[in-house]
């Protein structure tokens, strides 16, 4: 990848990003070909800022951040990574053991499904101890006690009793909280989460990501949050990265990219979203789906779906450019240059 | 574990073992107008009234001389005075001290094999689970294909013609001074080990590959569940994860298969008790059945069950133990 040297957020450069991430790839060969998930991704994170990773399922968005926490097994995976850098450590030269010690305390993930994500056969106190007895040398006591006041953080109701039950006990939102009060639980710098409301029923998902915002800015963590759904990243992320078959192809302030998106996909993504406010919303389609990742079209991947592909996009990929300041767009034409044509 | 769980198990152990003790006193009496006829089958030489005296004796002397029901409520209030009945062989014994005389014989074997097979097994198959795709695990993926289709008294037929009789490593059949010298001595135990060890490897082997395929199917099922990655995301080390998070879920379907060969300890392998002329439950069965020696037969079947039915019991109750969900369905 020539093209993507460029992209930088100008705005703040004093201050040091929590996540730095430089051409990312992640492909797993096979008897049948290359699947490439994961195609050069740059991210970068700076403190205290909450950051969205958006695409359809299957884009790349999971084996990103797996390969963020450095959990994707290899092989079956091929990962290259330019820089990985957390806080300034780089993360690529670190041992298996290293990293351990960085995972729940620098850096944590919640993941999108907690009735499966959460040991069945442990009690959720347990499970919570662990954290605690491995990265503050804490003994199970006293570990006990700021479980109990880490679930009390995230709103489990008497936190003493859920202390003791089983994941099977607790109600789909329940289980949710203790999987954020479980990544909060070492405030570590960077909490990656996955599609954390996407198992959840619509009224606990508002709750789940106003506690998850609000727990974020009362720690001053940074969050990556990973979802297929732009809707609910609108009142959340500062910025926004759009994901397409392995590659960003727009990213912006979240303000920016709502009022103004220049990639046809994003376009797409926004025009699927219902909105009450407006009576002449038209939805805009986008037909078919994610290009099989071992049969990757010429050219600008989303041209077979986007309506308004070129000859030069059925040939060439397109370099993600800086069109206004921190809005970069992989498009030849992008929207804004076409004018009002909506 | 709740209380209202263990109670409901508890009950039902007790229900269907009313049902099972009634299935094994009906079912004999099934198609057959007079058990008198089948314990003494009519003989050409003998006049009708003389066969008749014959059997009006037998009916009295096997309690027959009543109506079923009657026999019936008989049956089972000598089940708890602890009488099985009165076998047909000659010398009249009791049901219950002829089974109890094999079952020692026959757990001298059961027992070995499944120790054997769950410790090695086990480990086998965590090791090979570990070592997924190289050649502990090719080893035994092969294994299981060979001794699925071969059957033990197969191998046992194999063991015999070589470390029998070929090379003479150990007795192709037992001894019989083994039961009747047996006296507890160091010498009589090893003697009866020397002379078990036939039929144990023969049944050992296909139970050591049996429980490392479910171990290492277990293992390897659970390394691929999203809370084993949760727990590597909380940083945990590989051996926390392996023996906190892993074997503690792996080992559910384990117990079970444990269960089920623990409720198969006294029945006895038949064809192997025959093979190596064990004298254990299998033959004292195929005796019964030989000689239509009902009240034996029913007896045995009898006993087997209830012995299955309290292991079930057992490992139900362990499993709820080890799996908090196993209650949840009494909660609500």
């Amino acid at each position: 990848m020539n093209d993507e040297k460029k992209i930088s957020s100008p705005d703040t450069t004093e201050q040091e990003n929590t996540l730095t991430l430089r051409n990312l790839k992640v492909i797993f060969p096979n008897e049948a070909g290359v699947i490439r998930a994961v195609e050069g991704i740059d991210l970068d994170i700076k403190p205290g800022e909450c950051v969205a990773l958006v695409g359809e399922s299957g884009c790349g968005k999971s084996m990103t951040s797996l390969a963020i926490m450095k959990l994707l097994s290899s092989p079956p995976a091929m990962i290259r990574v330019d820089e990985l850098k957390l806080n300034g450590e780089d993360l690529t030269l670190l041992s298996e053991q290293k990293m351990q010690s960085i995972r729940g305390s620098q850096m944590s993930m919640i993941f999108q499904d907690a009735m499966t994500a959460l040991n069945p056969v442990m009690t959720v106190g347990r499970q919570l101890d662990e954290i605690f007895m491995r990265h503050s040398n804490m003994k199970r006591k006293e570990a006990k006690e700021h479980s109990i006041k880490a679930l009390a953080m995230v709103g489990v109701p008497s936190p003493e009793l859920r202390y003791k039950d089983f994941p099977h006990q607790l109600s789909g939102g329940m289980r949710q909280r203790v999987l954020i009060a479980m990544a909060f639980a070492c405030q570590p710098k960077l909490i990656i989460a996955d599609e954390p409301t996407t198992a959840l029923d619509v009224t606990i998902q508002a709750q789940v990501l106003e506690l998850l915002s609000d727990m974020q800015r009362k720690h001053n963590t940074s969050l990556l949050l990973i979802t297929h759904d732009l809707s609910i990243v609108a009142n959340m992320a500062d910025r926004i990265y759009v994901m397409y078959s392995g590659k960003i192809v727009e990213t912006a302030n979240a303000y920016e990219l709502f009022k103004k998106p220049l990639h046809p996909y994003t376009e797409g993504l926004l025009g699927a979203i219902p909105r009450l406010s407006d009576d002449h919303h038209e939805f805009i389609q986008i037909p078919d789906s994610v290009p099989h990742p071992m049969f990757k079209p010429q050219g600008c991947y989303f041209h077979p779906r986007c309506r308004y592909a070129t000859e030069e996009c059925k040939c060439d990929m397109p370099p993600l450019r800086e069109i206004a300041p921190g809005h970069c767009v992989r498009c030849f034409h992008p929207l804004s240059e076409k004018g009002e044509d909506k | 574990m709740q209380k209202s769980y263990v109670i409901k198990r508890i009950l039902y152990t007790v229900l269907i073992f009313f049902v099972v003790l009634t299935l094994n006193f009906f079912i004999p009496r099934i198609g057959v107008e007079d058990p008198a006829e089948r314990y003494y089958p009519p003989q050409g030489n003998m006049s009708d009234d003389a066969y008749e005296a014959v059997k009006e004796l037998t009916r009295k002397q096997y309690g027959f001389d009543v109506s079923t029901a009657e026999q019936y409520i008989r049956y089972v209030s000598d089940l708890f005075h602890g009488d099985l009945d009165t076998s047909f062989k000659s010398g009249s014994p009791k049901v219950a001290d002829l089974i109890f005389e094999r079952i020692p014989w026959t757990l001298v074997l059961s027992l070995s094999t499944m120790l054997i097979g769950a410790i090695l097994g086990i480990s086998f198959g965590a090791f090979a689970a570990w070592r997924r795709g190289r050649w502990p695990d090719l080893i035994l993926m092969n294994a299981s294909t060979f001794t699925t289709a071969l059957p033990s008294f197969f191998i046992a037929l194999i063991l015999v013609l070589y470390m029998g009789f070929e090379w003479e490593w150990f007795p192709a059949y037992t001894d019989p001074n083994m039961v009747a010298g047996f006296d507890w001595s160091w010498e009589a135990i090893g003697r009866v080990f020397y002379n078990a060890a036939l039929p144990i490897f023969s049944m050992a082997i296909g139970s050591i590959v049996s429980y490392a395929q479910t171990t290492r199917n277990s293992v390897i099922a659970v390394s691929g569940e999203d809370f084993i990655l949760t727990a590597r995301a909380k940083g945990l080390s590989n051996s926390t994860v392996l023996y906190k998070h892993t074997l503690r879920n792996a080992v559910l379907p384990i117990v079970t298969s444990l269960g089920m060969s623990v409720s198969g300890l006294i029945g006895g392998a038949v064809v192997i008790e025959q093979i190596f002329n064990w004298n254990g439950m299998g033959t004292l069965f195929l005796e019964a059945n030989n000689t239509n020696d009902y009240p034996l037969m029913m007896g045995i079947m009898l006993f087997l069950s209830t012995f299955a039915l309290v292991a079930n019991l057992v490992t139900d109750l362990c499993y709820s133990l080890l799996d908090p969900r196993v209650t949840v369905g009494d909660k609500r």
